[in-house]
Order: structure tokens, then sequence, then C-alpha cells
């Protein structure tokens, strides 16, 4: 019996078939069994017995629920399918995405089970009708659209100052970016009130951070941890500049020409020369000293105004052909030479 | 035994004298004394455009479309003043990688030469005096290279414990390496306070006037050869 | 007989091909003869440039060539007219030649300069500025000034320009026109009186080259009260200015201090005359990178070369630039070149080497060297 017992143990499932093979397999057995109750016996050995046959594992299928995808209906209101931000769930994204490095050659693996579509923050609440039913909904907190503030011009001019940040969307676990705190603030130095002495001081004082070209005040800050602390450091500096370039320091007398940013023609050797040859061609030379040159009218000299022009931009511009070239024509306009001739 | 000397000489001058195109032709090709990057079945560029245009109408293009060319070096161009023979003169003159320099003393050596013959030609009273002068100090250069070239060479040889300088045949390859090579070491055998330039120009005039250290120098070997010429037999023994 | 033949046949030749002009008076050159060659005598180049003026790979060529040609170019031109529609009475007008190394500024100044003296001007002529500022040769004079206090002497240049002034002027001097208008004392014994002529004077500095500076910087003087009443009218030359204006010299005194510009007396004195507070003049002056070291030498512009201070000394002043060949001068010079047998072989010669010289005269000549 404890054979049986035995047996029934190893055997998997007592289902009808095994059952009725285990008897086959043990008629013989069976007297024996009998008999072993009295008096022990030797086993006997069953020559023909047949080997166990491996017995096919019948797959029991459990009760498991179609994939909510199957079931969707393709005029679904996906805001109620995905209402807010969650993790990537498969089921219920009725898409065929695949996302996952792999060998050169193999297709990325599919959406179940995926852990890389997991880790990565989506938007898949934040599709364009969803965002459009809500702003419909917002509406009715917002107040109206200034109708005066209609262009890009107008805009620029009510509100000069531009902060610029930038948010960042990317595969990495954490949603935050170091960049994401950088704050840029941008201003048409034209559109601050200051004089000439408190111009020069604030492109003196902001530096390279000063575009001629575009005539744009760029102050970027990214010292802070956070967006809002460097969004104030940015207003700080601004104001700070602005009120430092009104102030006037005793030491700001000691400035001089060469300082300047600008080639002033009126304050340089260059008139003083010009009036000198003017008065020797004239025979009425005199000594002057420098503010009866800066307050000489050049009106009276003939050409004189362009070959100020000439001066003042070959200092100012820059030495190049060009400059050299106007210069050389201004010039011979005033000595009353031909021009050169074009060969 | 002097017969096979003088059959030695007739043949390599019927040659030198037929083989001046050759010569140019083996002036372009480069043979790497090192290991290059470049394997052995890698072509030699064709990079004169006279070369290309001969190349086209012999329908060899088709032959060469398929296989890959070193891409030619940065002395190697199409410029109208090139010259293979020139080029190898100035790498001979290098030293160190400096062929900037190298090329700089050659080119000077020719304008000394052209100086010096453009006064010969204002000189000269007569136009059939004129007429002989060469002017272009490349043809010069090709003449005295022509002229320094030896016909035979000596090498020795050890035969019973005793080194035979034997005369032999020479290569057109070695026999033009000799010629510059003796050029050269001749220039080099100068006052300090002349410059590389005037003497290597005075070498090329001698030499291309048959004249001069480097002729003797040649004429000197071809009777060495002469004298030696009992030692002939032991080339093949 | 033959030889007249031969250069008759020659001179045929070349007036076929038109590179070359028998013009040889510069006041008759115009535009037709621009990229032409036109011939200088030989004892008036003597007398001009004897004593240096002309480049010294120029000279090589006119030695090879048997001829010094000059070709007639735009820039010569321009200022010949302009010096022709100028005011003699009004302020001398300043005339910078400025361009590339090499493009022919000093030949320019050559060609002027030839045509100054054909005008009958008198000229002061510096042939290289750095000759006395930057060359400094083994044994250089060099002396404390005995007039000025805290200036240097160059004797020995001094008197060396003095000479190539006399032989520049043989003709103008000679006639003794022209009389100093006061006392110059040289030492106790040596003096020269009012009322003698310049050659006087001249002399003297070369003689005692120990005064060669004072004589010059009295010279100049001299000549500048002599334009301003009119007895002559003078042509200055100076070529390679901004030597002047170049922070340092290479000059070192005896105990080794370096030697500003403005400290050698010679400099004061050509200052003194580029000013433009005097008439009946002209001032050609040419500015040149390779007056300069090498590592200033970033612009061949004049405002870069002159430096703030030479510009405004010069200011006003008529650039004028002396360039490239144009397609025109360079096949005339090619032209040229093949016909003084400088230059042979086939004619793609010549596009090849316009776009490896980038018609830059110099390097056009260097390149032909070899060929």
């Amino acid at each position: 019996m404890s054979i049986l017992i035995k047996r029934s143990k190893s055997g998997c499932f007592n289902s009808a078939c095994n059952v009725k093979l285990w008897r086959l397999n043990s008629t013989s057995a069976d007297s024996a069994l009998k008999k072993g109750e009295e008096e022990e016996e030797f086993r006997v050995l069953d020559i023909l017995k047949k080997r166990d046959k491996m017995q096919r594992r019948v797959v029991k299928r459990t009760d498991v629920q179609p994939d909510r995808i199957d079931r969707m209906a393709t005029n679904q209101n996906w805001g109620n399918v995905w209402p807010g931000p969650k993790t990537f769930h498969p089921s219920s994204v009725p898409l065929p995405i695949r996302q996952g490095y792999v060998p050169k050659g193999q297709a990325p693996p599919g959406k179940k089970a995926n852990a890389e579509l997991m880790k990565i923050p989506n938007f898949l609440h934040l599709t364009p009708p969803v965002i459009k039913s809500q702003c419909e909904a917002l509406k009715q907190f917002c107040t109206e659209w200034p109708n005066l503030l209609n262009s890009e011009e107008s805009i620029e001019k009510h509100y000069p100052l531009e902060i610029i940040s930038s948010d960042y969307c990317h595969a990495s676990p954490s949603i935050r970016n170091p960049l994401a705190r950088v704050v840029i603030l941008r201003v048409q130095l034209a559109d601050l009130k200051l004089d000439k002495h408190a111009t020069d001081k604030f492109k003196r004082l902001v530096g390279d951070r000063y575009d001629p070209k575009t005539d744009l005040v760029t102050i970027t800050a990214d010292r802070c941890p956070t967006k809002v602390q460097n969004l104030d450091y940015v207003n700080y500096l601004l104001t700070a500049c602005y009120h430092e370039s009104w102030n006037f320091e005793d030491w700001e007398k000691e400035k001089t020409e060469d300082d300047m940013e600008y080639y002033d023609w009126d304050n340089n050797a260059s008139k003083r020369s010009l009036i000198d040859w003017y008065l020797r061609v004239k025979n009425e030379l005199k000594i002057m000293n420098d503010e009866e040159y800066k307050a000489f009218d050049i009106s009276q000299i003939e050409n004189g105004a362009q070959y100020k022009a000439s001066v003042s931009k070959y200092m100012n511009e820059g030495e190049n052909p060009q400059t050299v070239q106007e210069y050389s024509i201004a010039v011979r306009k005033l000595f009353g030479l031909p021009q050169k001739k074009l060969v | 035994m002097s017969n096979v000397l003088i059959f030695f000489y007739r043949r390599l001058k019927n040659s030198s004298f037929n083989s001046s195109t050759r010569t140019l032709s083996k002036l372009q090709i480069r043979n790497y004394a090192k290991a290059t990057s470049f394997p052995d079945y890698y072509q030699n560029p064709i990079f004169r455009k006279e070369d290309q245009v001969k190349l086209i109408a012999d329908s060899d293009l088709k032959n060469r479309a398929t296989v890959p060319v070193k891409p030619p070096t940065v002395s190697e161009t199409s410029s109208v003043y090139f010259d293979p023979l020139v080029n190898k003169v100035i790498n001979h003159v290098m030293e160190k990688g400096n062929k900037r320099l190298a090329r700089q003393l050659v080119e000077k050596a020719f304008e000394n030469i052209k100086r010096k013959q453009i006064e010969r030609y204002h000189l000269a009273s007569t136009p059939e005096e004129k007429a002989k002068i060469e002017l272009n100090p490349k043809d010069i250069l090709y003449k005295a290279v022509e002229n320094c070239k030896p016909l035979l060479q000596l090498q020795p040889i050890k035969r019973g414990g005793i080194t035979y300088q034997v005369p032999g045949p020479i290569t057109e390859k070695r026999s033009l390496f000799l010629a510059i090579k003796w050029l050269l070491e001749t220039t080099d055998e100068k006052e300090r306070t002349v410059h590389f330039p005037e003497q290597f120009a005075w070498e090329l005039l001698e030499a291309s006037n048959n004249t001069g250290k480097v002729v003797k120098r040649k004429q000197d070997l071809h009777r060495q050869c002469e004298a030696n010429r009992a030692y002939a037999h032991y080339r093949w023994q | 007989m033959f030889t007249r033949n031969w250069k008759h046949l020659c001179r045929r030749y070349s007036q076929a091909v038109t590179f070359r002009t028998s013009e040889i008076y510069p006041a008759q050159h115009n535009e037709n003869q621009i990229g032409l060659f036109y011939t200088i005598k030989p004892d008036l180049c003597k007398q001009l440039f004897n004593h240096g003026g002309l480049p010294k790979s120029f000279m090589k060529q006119t030695k090879t060539f048997t001829e010094t040609a000059i070709m007639v170019r735009q820039p010569a031109l321009d200022i010949m007219d302009c010096i022709r529609a100028s005011d003699m009475n009004k302020p001398v007008i300043r005339y910078v030649l400025y361009g590339e190394k090499g493009s022919g500024k000093s030949l320019t100044l050559a060609h002027l300069l030839h045509y100054a003296l054909e005008e009958g001007y008198l000229i002061l002529h510096v042939p290289w500025v750095s000759e006395w500022l930057r060359r400094t040769p083994r044994h250089k004079e060099m002396t404390n000034s005995q007039t000025k206090e805290g200036f240097v002497d160059l004797p020995l240049d001094a008197a060396e320009w003095l000479l190539h002034f006399k032989t520049q002027n043989q003709a103008l001097l000679k006639n003794c026109e022209l009389k100093i208008s006061k006392d110059y004392e040289w030492s106790k014994r040596e003096k020269t009186e009012a009322g003698s002529p310049i050659a006087a004077l001249v002399e003297h500095g070369i003689n005692r080259v120990k005064y060669a500076c004072d004589v010059i910087d009295a010279l100049l003087l001299e000549i500048k009260i002599l334009s301003n009443s009119k007895q002559c009218k003078t042509f200055v030359a100076i070529d390679g200015f901004n030597s002047f204006y170049y922070p340092m010299t290479r000059l070192n005194t005896p105990t080794k201090k370096k030697i500003k510009p403005e400290e050698v007396t010679l400099t004061n004195s050509f200052l003194e005359l580029t000013k433009n507070d005097w008439n009946n003049g002209v001032v050609v002056l040419t500015i040149d990178q390779l007056a300069v070291p090498d590592e200033n030498q970033e612009s061949f512009l004049p405002r870069y070369l002159l430096y703030k201070k030479g510009f405004e000394h010069l200011d006003p002043f008529v650039p004028i630039e002396v360039g490239r060949y144009t397609d025109k001068e360079f096949l005339s010079c090619a032209n040229y070149y093949r016909d003084r047998l400088w230059l042979r072989g086939p004619s793609d010669l010549e596009t090849e080497l316009k776009f490896t010289s980038a018609s830059n005269p110099y390097n056009f000549m260097l390149q032909c060297a070899p060929l």
C-alpha cells in the first residue's frame, strides 16, 4: 500500500488516464501486494514493462482579461483614458511603440514589460484636444488680451524687458534639468533712460554683454540653484548697473580723449591741422588755444565738412581700403586736386 | 677581354643617348626605401597634363581606372615649370627634409646661371656667338648631368684573399645618382665665403661645357676602368 | 655699325609688342603710356641714384638688363597731375605712397624723382630711412649732439646724405643763386657767413663730418626759407618714412641705452621739413612695411604704419595706393622680361606666374628668376 501511495504521490495529478495506466502496470503486483502482508517477498522484475510516457503538461489557462487596448473604441475620449500624469502603461496606450537599445540589426523591444518606456516622463495626458478643453474650462477665469498689444512692436514698446528661460523634457529618471535654472534678461539699451555719460558708463559696466550691432544688453544668471533666485538676481543686476551708471564719481573727471569709445573730430589734432592749413592759405596764421580751436567754425572752409566726416569715419570705423579711399577723395577736394583717374 | 669592355661601352653609349626620355619617366616613379602606407599594387600617380593626355589617347585610362593610385607629393605638380630632374636635384640638396631651403638654393643657382649667361650674351659681338650661348638654366642642368654621368663603374670583388677593383657596367639609375652626387660633392669643396648657389652655378656651367672637376672625376673613373680591364673576368669567375 | 643696327632692330621689335615707350621725359607721360617701360639715361641714373634710391634687387636687374627701365604707372602719373594742378603758393601738399610689400613704391618714387629733376626742382631725397635708424653695421658712428641737449648725431650717415644731395642737385648748386640768410658759427675758427651759397654749406658738412648733422639742420631750414621766397622750388622725397614713427630704433648708445627715433637729430630735421608750414614745394613720402620689424607688419595702410603721432603729423595728406599689376601692366612686364631674355618658355607660363605671384611686381620678378 505504501508503494501505491508513493507512486500516487510521484504521479502528477489524478487524472483518469493516469490512474488507468497505473493500474495496468501494477496488475501483477496486485497479488504480491496481498501476499506481502503475510510474508516478505522479493519484488518482481517486470521485464516487459513499458517506460513511463512523459506526461504532457496541459497548460491551464488562467482567467486573464483581454488587453484594454483591444477593447478601446476608436472614437473614445482619450482624456478619460489618460487623465493625468502617469507612468507608461502598455495596455492603456494603443500605440505600437518600441523603445530601447539593441545590437545593430535588431528591432527595439516592444512596449510590453519595457522599463525604458516606464522610466521616462511622458506627456500623454497633454494631447492637443485635452489642452484645448482644459483651456476652454479655464477661460472663464481669464481676462481679455489687451487689444492694443496686437503686434510685436507694440509689445516690445510697452514691455521692453525680455526674460528667457527654458524647461526641459528628456529621458532621464529625474525630471529636473540643471539648465532650467538659467535665466536670461534682454533689454534694448535705447529703452533705458540714460544720458550720454550714463550710457557710456553703462556700456563699460556691462562690458561684452552689450552688443553694439543690435543695441541689446543681455544679462545671463546661472549661479543660483533655482530659476526664481536667478530671476531675482538678473533683475538686481540690471537695477544696480542702471543706478550705478547714473552716479558720477570724482575720478571720472580724469577721463581723456584716448578713453573715449569714439573719435571726436572736434577735440582732435586733425581739426587743428585743418584750421592751421586754412589760415596759412589765407595768410592769417595766428596762435590759438584749445578752446578757440574747438569753437572754430569749419563751415567757412570749403569741403571742410566732408573732410571732417571722412576723418571721423576713418578713425571710428577703423582703417580699411574703403575708408582710406574716402579720406583720399575728401583731401583731394579740400586741396582742389584732381581725383584719381580710374583706368 | 677588351672586346667585352668595348661592347659595354657601345651598349651603354647607345642607351644613354636614346634613353633621355626614358630616364625622365623613371625619375617620376617613386620607389620607397622604407615601407609606406601604400601597398605595392598602388600605382604611381600621373600628375603631368601631357602624360594624362597621352594616357587618354592610348586609352590606357580604362585599365587604370580600377587600380588604386598613390596621391602625388606636394612637389609633384602639374605646373608649367615642374621638372623631374630639377626635383631630383633639389631632393639631393635637401637636408633633414628642409625642402623649402633646398628649392631656394637650387633656384638661386639657376638665377646665377641665368645672370651669367645673359651677361655673356650681351658681351658677345656677333649673332653666331650669341646663338651659341645657352640661356636656359634647366637645359644647362640637363647638359651638365648628362656630361657627368659615368658609363662604367668599379666594383670591389674579393678573389683569393685580394680585393680587386673590377670594372663593369652601370645602371642608368646609379649613373644619374653618381652624376648628381659628384656635382654636389664638388660644390661643397668651396671657400667658406662663397655661397652654395654661386658655386653650384659655376660647377653646372663648367660641367655643361664638358670641363671642370666633375667631368674630370668621371674621366678618371673611366681611365681606371680601362686600366683594370685585366680583372674584368673576375665578374664571372 | 652692326651693333647699332642690332639695337635699332631690337627697339623696333620692342615697339611692335608695345611694352616700351620712347618718351624719356616723365613730364610728357600720360595715360596712353600706362604699363609701358621707359629708359632712364645711364648718366642721369648715376646722378640720381648713385648713392641709393633704387632697391637692391632692382639694381641687380638693371645690371643684367643693361638698362634702367621703369614702368609708367598710374600712381606716379596721378601725383604728377596733382602737382601740376596744385597752387604752389599754398602750403606744401604731402603725398603718401602706400601699398603692399614689393608693389613698387620705391620705383614710383624714382619715377617722380626723375620728373622732379627734369622740372628743375631742388631735390631732397632720403633713399631709405631705415638705413639710418634700423641698420646697425658693426661700426655705426654715433655721437651725442653738441648743439642739442640729449640728442644723438649720426655724422657719417649725415655726410653721406649731403653727398647724395650734392650729386643729385649738381646743376642747381652750381649757379650760386641760392644764398644763406644768416651766419652759422660752427666753432671758433669755422663759420659760414650769410650770403654764401648753399653749396658752401654742403661742402662744409662733407668735409667736416663732425658738423654734418647740424649742417643738415641748417640746410633744410635755409631751403625752406628759399622756397618760401620763391628762389627755388623744392621736391622732398623720403622712402620708408614710417621708420621715423616706429617707437624704437635699433641704435644703442655706448652706455647701452636704447634710442628712440625722436632723439636722433636727423629725425627732427626731416620731420620739420615734412610739416606744411612752408610753400613752393612738394613732399612725397612712402610708407613701407619693410621699414619696421616683422611683428609690426600686420597692415600696409597709413594709420597703422604711421601710428597716431605720425598720422596727426601728416594730416591732411593725400594717400596714394601703389597696387598690384593690372592685367595690362602684367602682360607688358612679361613681354619686357621676354625681350630682356629674363623669361622664356611657353606662353601659358604667364597665366601660371600671374596666379602664383598674385600680380605682385616683386614676387613676379622673383619667380621669373630661376625660369
